[in-house]
């Protein structure tokens, strides 16, 4: 009973330390680019990007975890680590893309997913889930930890594309000047929720 | 500038603004790509030398062999195509900087130089579904690099001058102005004010242009 509370308890903090103290977006910056196009986008649907990215990144994270045991365990992969781990990664996030796509197609008519279909390469290939798992490979988190972050990676980022939509609306106001409307106001605003976050844990995470 | 050359410059704005990657349409500036390693890796100029490096080596050579892979049906997952050819060059690359560069400064951009294989400055192509001639990818793979290589030597530049108070490790200054701009916060406002004056230099430009052809039709 123990053990499972302790893997449960491992598998929450993780997810928080991803959604808060270590938020994808105002941590890392990562998948900014995307975030900032999305924002924008009305022809996407940000709650079903995030939905996609939170699936693929849960499914290609513990494929990735075994992946990694596998490349240190064998030596002449482990001595070249650093050249493969990319492609190693991006294999593991087209898996679940096409675990993903398969469902998709199986369950759903393709014809009446399609937009759903549209976005699943941007939820797939970015560097939200890429960074995620090059974070917990190479910080060798155990398979719970790496199940609790890469959920709450996908959360997080969720969380971030709201906060940032959110704010949007007040970033149109007339009082901004025209120099920065659009992207400049939005990156000075992702950077003062950054500056926030940053005085709420109090040190930078690792990169 | 001549009056001829102005309206020459006015009528065709679209055209020219559209293939320029270095100013009018830097890929930085008006579309948002490669924000990542700015806003966190590229704190010191030493580290956006690095980074430039990769990317110049990286992208066009991507985008030349995805683009010649994209013609055939067994690659229509046009996102998979890139990324993986991509990561599979970046093999080539990592040897090369490693060949360049001591592992500690490596180290200090960190997972930054990765994940340049799924950055959308190098594969953002595969969202357009019309199929690109090898020769255009080659000579746009090498504007888009260049262009980006700016900005990151300017955010470099700036970020570490005032944040450290150094330049390419020689320290300058006795104390850094604004310290805040080494964390990932000062890295988006900074890349935020820059990205601000870029544009308002380019809306000058056009507006010179077009102010300068309108009092040539003018006078004729």
């Amino acid at each position: 009973m123990q053990e499972v509370t302790k893997t449960l308890g491992s598998f929450f903090v993780y997810a928080i330390l991803a959604v808060f103290a270590q938020n994808t977006v105002f941590s890392r910056a990562l998948g900014v680019s995307r975030l900032i196009k999305l924002v924008d986008d009305s022809t996407v649907d940000s709650l079903t990007f995030g939905a996609l990215l939170c699936a693929i990144q849960l499914m290609s994270a513990t494929l990735a975890y075994f992946v990694n045991v596998l490349i240190i365990q064998v030596a002449w992969l482990n001595s070249i680590k650093a050249y493969i781990r990319p492609l190693a990664m991006v294999l593991c996030a087209a898996v679940g893309f096409f675990v993903i796509l398969g469902f998709i197609v199986l369950v759903f008519k393709l014809e009446s997913a399609k937009n759903v279909v549209a976005v699943l390469p941007m939820a797939t290939f970015n560097c939200c889930i890429i960074g995620t798992l090059l974070i917990t490979t190479t910080q060798n988190f155990t398979l719970m930890q790496t199940m609790g972050f890469a959920f709450g990676s996908g959360v997080g980022y969720i969380l971030a594309v709201l906060v940032v939509t959110e704010g949007q609306r007040k970033l149109q106001n007339r009082s901004v000047p025209a120099t920065l409307k659009g992207m400049p106001i939005t990156l000075i605003y992702i950077g003062i929720l950054a500056l926030a976050i940053y005085g709420f844990t109090g040190h930078m995470p690792t990169f | 500038m001549k009056g001829d050359r102005l309206k020459f410059l006015s009528e065709n704005m679209e055209s020219f603004s559209h293939a320029d990657r270095l100013f009018l349409n830097n890929p930085v500036v008006m579309q948002g790509l490669g924000l990542a390693p700015l806003v966190v890796a590229a704190t010191s100029m030493k580290n956006a030398v690095i980074l430039a490096v990769a990317v110049f080596l990286l992208l066009m050579p991507t985008r030349v062999v995805a683009a010649f892979l994209s013609r055939f049906a067994y690659f229509r997952f046009r996102g998979f195509t890139y990324s993986v050819t991509a990561s599979v060059l970046y093999i080539g690359v990592m040897y090369i900087i490693n060949l360049l560069y001591p592992s500690a400064d490596i180290l200090s951009v960190g997972l930054y130089l990765p994940l340049l294989v799924v950055e959308p400055i190098i594969i953002k192509r595969y969202e357009r579904p019309q199929k690109e001639r090898v020769r255009t990818a080659f000579k746009k793979g090498i504007l888009t690099s260049v262009g980006f290589i700016i900005v990151l030597v300017i955010i470099g530049f700036l970020r570490e001058l005032l944040g450290s108070g150094s330049l390419y490790g020689i320290q300058l200054l006795q104390n850094a102005p604004l310290p805040f701009l080494r964390m990932t916060s000062g890295g988006f406002i900074i890349l935020g004010i820059v990205i601000a004056l870029w544009r308002a230099g380019v809306n000058a430009y056009k507006k010179y242009i077009n102010m300068g052809a309108k009092r040539y039709a003018g006078s004729n």
